[in-house]
């Protein structure tokens, strides 16, 4: 069966030894990224990205898929054990993770999220296997209309999802967009927005703009917030200390079966990525349990649906960018960055043309979840200690990173600046509620939706009809409108009902 | 909050209308068999127009002005202080070079943000300085910016 040979051809590349080494450095580098507050995986993945442009794309990819695995379960540890979370998947894991440390069981939490990240992320990459070569096929279909509404589909969802305010997440993806339109026209030649700058001519590189609204933009948001220490539970973590209990066991067990099924369900959908399952697990693990009462007070459900949805959401996120090409979280719009920055076209053609890549990157992540397994339950007390370095040393390493790594790109010094400038709009938009995830992926996918568009009307002879006059791209489009029109009509409704109170009020 | 809502959205307007109207003037708007230079950029700017419309106005109705955005006082002074800093290291990548000029910020930041003793700032500087020669320009052959001593 030709499914079997390309998951061993897939096990002979991620076996080799450089590959394994990859696989354990990401893992390490991902749990520690994830456990630094202030530093989530876009940041880390877009900090790291520079270090693989000597490697082969493979060896690349899997480093990155092995830190994005890490970081989900690295921001459990600072939500458990001081109640900040260390990246945003981990938020709802501060409610119950930190109770049930105050209580003194810091470690079944931390043991109960090592298992779910474990589990799920192991049905993850079966699923991921599964699914990925029957979409990959189906996608081959897709022409330029279906192409652009698809893009369009992934940006209208990543702008739903994130930021404070509709308003303010669109602005940011329609911003991410015109900055996508500096430099020489694909088709024309024109130099589009250059001002006669050599360097804008080629456009804008999502390197830099990513390190800087990620990087910077947190280090900033970090310099005006006092360094203040916060205070850690301290907890035994010996094997018997994370081992769950009979009673937790199966209290978890179905939630850590749901969370994987959601998590990975959401982490495919376009722009949906392991934040937004975390939110929806926690929901539906309070609505399944027989004790809701212990809800907020510790209750290993808690930990532990949340904690499996984000696994599983993160494999998911690499299915659409694999298959489509088009990232479902913004940490993946950083690795599609990454992928093109390799030379590697994304989308259906993968899977036929670079077939170690992909299955080289199916395989090392089974690998990578079971090296996170025994990392996360033996080697704790490490990662603990990692996080007493204090902040006011961390984050002057972190800004010599983001200089490195925006420099190393292209060996220039105007890259370095560019990323300043996008560090302080990171910043700007962080405090102000806006999206800098909405952003990046908007920069990221611009080219590639413009050129589809392009193309679309070319080959049309009904104008913007073309869109809908398709089937596959209809139904796209209309999920796309109504991502953008549900909100909206929500918030119509809201403020209708307000006036209404206040009139009934007044 | 608001007032920061009105003045974002003043100044997306005024960049959205010359966005598009830049676009329209320099470059065609369809070409021969299909949409030019100039199409897309228009559109964007159009629907950053209405966007940013809606921002000035749901920031003019608010009647709230007074919740404070910006940082003030000792927050304020390290946020500048920390960009500062930075901006002096990137202006001084080329002239001293990537290693030194690592360690002298470094040295600075870590003295100022955390009070650690010189000593231990000048060890975590220079052991950082010297990694990131390591990694970048022997291993991965990156040709990180040299000062006068080539390096």
């Amino acid at each position: 069966m030709d499914f079997l040979s390309n998951l061993s051809l897939g096990f002979s590349v991620a076996f080799t030894p450089f590959n394994l080494l990859m696989a354990a450095a990401g893992v390490v580098m991902g749990i520690l990224i994830g456990a630094l507050p202030g530093v989530g995986p876009p940041s880390g993945v877009a900090l790291l990205l520079p270090l693989t442009f000597g490697m082969n794309p493979t060896s690349g990819i899997i480093m990155l898929a092995a830190l994005y695995a890490g970081t989900m379960y690295g921001g459990t540890i600072t939500s458990v054990l001081i109640n900040t979370p260390g990246e945003s998947a981990s938020v709802v894991t501060c409610i119950d993770g930190h109770q049930m440390a105050l209580q003194g069981r810091a470690g079944p939490a931390l043991g109960i999220a090592a298992i779910g990240s474990f589990v799920a992320g192991t049905a993850g990459v079966v699923l991921l296997m599964l699914v990925s070569p029957a979409l990959a096929r189906w996608s081959l279909a897709f022409g330029p209309p279906e192409t652009f509404a698809l893009m369009l589909l992934g940006l209208t969802t990543v702008t739903l999802l994130t930021g404070e305010s509709a308003i303010k997440g669109y602005i940011s993806m329609v911003f991410g967009l015109m900055l996508a339109m500096v430099g020489f026209d694909i088709i024309s030649g024109d130099p589009r927005y250059a001002f006669g700058v050599p360097e804008l001519m080629d456009g804008i590189d999502f390197l830099p703009v990513a390190i800087g609204l990620f990087g910077i933009g947190e280090v900033l948001v970090g310099a005006e917030a006092a360094a203040a220490g916060s205070a850690m539970v301290q907890a035994r973590y010996g094997l018997r200390d994370l081992l769950p209990n009979a009673a937790d066991w199966a209290r978890s067990r179905w939630a850590i079966a749901r969370g994987t099924v959601l998590g990975f369900l959401v982490g495919i959908l376009p722009g949906a990525g392991p934040t937004i399952s975390t939110f929806l697990s926690y929901a539906l693990e309070k609505k399944m349990t027989r004790h809701p009462q212990e809800f907020g007070h510790g209750a290993i459900e808690g930990v532990a649906g949340p904690e499996s949805a984000n696994n599983a959401a993160a494999t998911g996120a690499m299915v659409p960018m694999l298959t489509l090409g088009i990232p479902g979280s913004a940490t993946t719009a950083i690795m599609l960055g990454g992928l093109m920055m390799w030379g590697l076209r994304p989308g259906p053609l993968l899977f036929e043309k670079n077939p170690e890549f992909v299955w080289g990157l199916i395989a090392s992540q089974y690998i990578a979840n079971v090296m996170l397994l025994i990392l996360s339950t033996a080697a704790i007390p490490l990662f603990v200690r990692a996080l007493r370095v204090p902040y006011g040393i961390l984050m002057p390493l972190i800004v010599v990173f983001c200089v490195t790594g925006a420099y190393s790109l292209k060996n220039s010094v105007f890259d370095v600046g560019q990323m300043l400038v996008f560090g302080v709009l990171g910043y700007a938009m962080k405090k102000l509620g806006y999206s800098p995830a909405a952003l990046t992926l908007a920069l990221v996918l611009g080219p590639l939706a413009e050129r589809a568009l392009r193309q679309s009307l070319i080959i049309s002879d009904s104008g913007a009809a073309i869109f809908f006059l398709r089937p596959i791209s209809a139904v796209l489009m209309v999920l796309a409108i109504a991502a953008v029109l549900v909100p909206a009509t929500r918030g119509f409704a809201a403020a209708a009902a307000r006036r209404r109170a206040a009139i009934a009020g007044g | 909050m608001r007032s920061a809502d009105r003045i974002a959205g003043a100044a997306l307007l005024a960049l959205a209308v010359a966005f598009s109207a830049g676009a329209l003037r320099q470059w065609a708007y369809w070409g021969e068999n299909g949409p030019g230079p100039a199409f897309l950029p228009f559109w964007l700017g159009l629907v950053m127009a209405i966007l940013a419309v809606m921002l000035l106005v749901s920031g003019l109705r608010s009647p709230d002005s007074s919740e404070a955005w910006l940082p003030s006082g000792e927050s304020l002074r390290r946020l500048v202080l920390v960009l500062a800093i930075t901006v002096a290291f990137v202006a001084l990548l080329g002239v001293l070079g990537m290693t030194i000029a690592t360690v002298l910020f470094l040295v600075v930041l870590i003295r100022y943000l955390d009070h650690q003793r010189w000593l231990v700032a000048l060890a975590v500087a220079l052991a950082v300085a010297a990694l990131n020669y390591v990694v970048f320009t022997r291993w991965l052959g990156v040709p990180l910016p040299t000062g006068p001593f080539g390096f």
